[in-house]
């Protein structure tokens, strides 16, 4: 059969979904209640428990999930999950049948989403790189920031999807590009956190009260949505995370090594992964990343 | 002894000509047959493969560009551990991450082949001059049995440690001379901006405590604006490259070579990757509005 047929009435699609953390579980309640058609697979199946206990089916392979999804979504951790969900043992593309679509909305190598798109499209399956800004936040509201790559058509079939999860979806160009701006998005938040943290610093150096700076710099020319956010996480020494610290360490290490291989100078953000290299090496990789306050307080 | 050599290139080809010039009997295989011919034409011995080099000779050595290459000449087909008898010993000496070093010792051992990683400072000249300086990881023992064929190729040779110590000491080379290289780029750039004579600060800055070969080396060619390689500039940007990925893996914060990689990153983007690093005076030159009086 092909992917289009069976399909669940009135719009609605057979979705698949593998990564339920923080992140992707709230997401993936989100596509169930606009009234697509849910399955999933977890490499613990204890992360699908919620979900299964309320009805959703739990299949045993990401290939079994595959085959009866139209598209599946990823949101995991590095590039190699990614492709070994997608082409291990018993990966999505032993699944897929011609026409289906697999949606990656995890953040990893430019490289490897175009790579991943080319085998595919060899097997006649579509591809859509996704990933979004916003953290568990955006995630629980439905508010995130996505930013795609893909072929048009791909993009126009699932956007439905995409819409039930973010209110901004920007397609960026082809497979791929929703990564290169990823990378940009790290690279400036991470930038205006290590900024933030120099600042949080400096007025306690001075001994005046940050939570005044903090108040005062909100309404000026230096306010911005990470001052807001992260500067009163900072403020507060809450260091419990949202986002933990060692992911945006690893985004680094791809956009570093990226601009390395296309001789992109970033001085800026190389002295922002040296702040987050010491982070980790504090041990800190398990916080948020508010913790950059700390590694300049020795 | 009887040696194999794999990888003839601007500094494997001198190497492996004055193993032979100190008498020992240098067996090669190239996948390029003309990056044969110097040393055939020497009296090195023609081999089919890398697993025939490792017949014919009980000690092999490496001098390739990466890590993959490495791994596909001694663990590939038709590689080093296919020939190679009991109590072989494997020298790299290409510049590679420690840890992939260490793997690849492993995956040797597992074979019955002692490995030994030592990688080189000194550039061309070195080699041509037999001057290297030879940084060693690996077995004690094996060590001192190959220090003959160290002796042929280089004139300071240390024994850092256990499998992969000799690329972390090659690491810390090249945090210090692509930090050093910037700075003195960065100095003369600086001086001549100024309307200083950079030829007279280096001349007085030798004398004192900013004394450095790379001042004095490098320097040198920077004020004849000679940037000629040398060491490429690709190769220190990919070698600052090992660096800065080890340095994650370990949570270890470089700033200084951090913005050194990053100037590197540039002068690739202008088309210099070619160069010597000592065109790094050009990129700093072009970051301040052009060349200085």
């Amino acid at each position: 059969m092909s992917a289009t047929e069976g399909r669940v009435e009135g719009g609605a699609m057979r979705v698949g979904f593998i990564g339920l953390g923080v992140m992707g579980e709230p997401m993936a309640r989100h596509l169930r209640a606009a009234g697509h058609a849910l399955a999933v697979w977890a490499r613990r199946p204890q992360s699908a428990a919620a979900l299964v206990a309320e009805g959703v089916p739990l299949c045993a392979t990401p290939a079994e999930l595959a085959a009866r999804s139209e598209v599946v979504i990823t949101i995991v951790t590095a590039s190699a999950d990614v492709e070994a969900l997608a082409f291990g043992a018993q990966g999505l593309a032993e699944g897929f049948v011609p026409g289906a679509i697999h949606v990656d909305m995890s953040t990893i190598a430019p490289a490897t989403a175009r790579a991943l798109a080319e085998r595919y499209a060899a097997r006649g399956v579509g591809w859509v790189d996704a990933p979004v800004s916003g953290g568990g936040q955006g995630a629980r509201d439905a508010t995130l920031a996505i930013m795609a790559g893909a072929e048009d058509d791909m993009l126009e079939r699932v956007r439905p999807l995409l819409g039930a999860l973010g209110k901004r979806i920007v397609h960026i160009g082809p497979p791929g590009a929703g990564q290169v701006a990823k990378a940009c998005n790290q690279m400036i938040m991470v930038s205006a956190i290590q900024a933030c943290a120099e600042a949080f610093r400096l007025a306690g150096a001075h001994g005046v009260d940050k939570a005044a700076v903090l108040r005062a710099l909100a309404g000026g020319s230096a306010g911005s949505r990470v001052l807001e956010v992260m500067g009163a996480k900072m403020v507060a020494r809450d260091f419990a995370a949202g986002v933990e610290a060692r992911l945006h360490h690893k985004d680094f290490a791809i956009l570093m090594e990226e601009a390395a291989r296309l001789g992109a100078p970033l001085p800026v953000a190389a002295q922002v992964w040296q702040q987050l290299d010491a982070l980790m090496g504090a041990g800190w990789g398990r916080d948020d990343t508010a913790s950059l306050l700390r590694v300049l307080e020795g | 002894m009887e040696v194999g050599f794999i990888g003839l290139g601007l500094m494997g080809r001198p190497m492996a000509l004055n193993l032979l010039a100190a008498g020992h009997r240098v067996h090669v295989w190239s996948r390029r047959r003309e990056s044969m011919r110097p040393l055939l034409d020497a009296g090195a011995s023609d081999c089919a493969s890398a697993a025939e080099v490792a017949r014919r000779a009980a000690v092999t050595i490496s001098m390739v560009s990466d890590a993959p290459d490495v791994e596909q000449v001694t663990l590939g087909a038709d590689g080093i551990a296919d020939g190679a008898g009991a109590g072989h010993v494997h020298i790299d000496m290409s510049t590679i991450a420690p840890a992939a070093a260490q793997s690849i010792a492993a995956g040797l051992a597992e074979r019955g082949i002692v490995a030994l990683d030592a990688p080189v400072s000194g550039g061309e000249p070195g080699a041509i001059a037999g001057t290297l300086t030879i940084m060693v990881g690996g077995d004690e023992g094996a060590c001192a049995r190959v220090q003959p064929l160290f002796e042929a190729m280089g004139k300071s040779i240390t024994r850092i440690g256990e499998a992969g110590a000799g690329q972390v000491a090659k690491a810390c080379n090249q945090i210090i001379t692509g930090v050093g290289v910037a700075a003195v780029a960065e100095a003369l750039n600086f001086a001549a901006r100024s309307g200083a004579d950079g030829t007279k600060v280096r001349e007085a800055l030798l004398g004192g405590f900013a004394y450095s070969r790379i001042l004095e080396n490098h320097g040198q060619r920077m004020l004849e604006r000679n940037f000629r390689p040398g060491f490429k500039a690709w190769m220190h940007q990919k070698d600052l490259r090992i660096v800065m990925g080890e340095a994650h893996r370990l949570g270890v914060a470089l700033p200084a070579a951090a913005a050194t990689a990053q100037l590197f990153n540039g002068m690739i983007g202008c088309g210099m990757g070619e160069d010597d690093s000592v065109a790094m005076l050009k990129l700093l030159e072009r970051m301040s509005g052009g060349v200085g009086a």
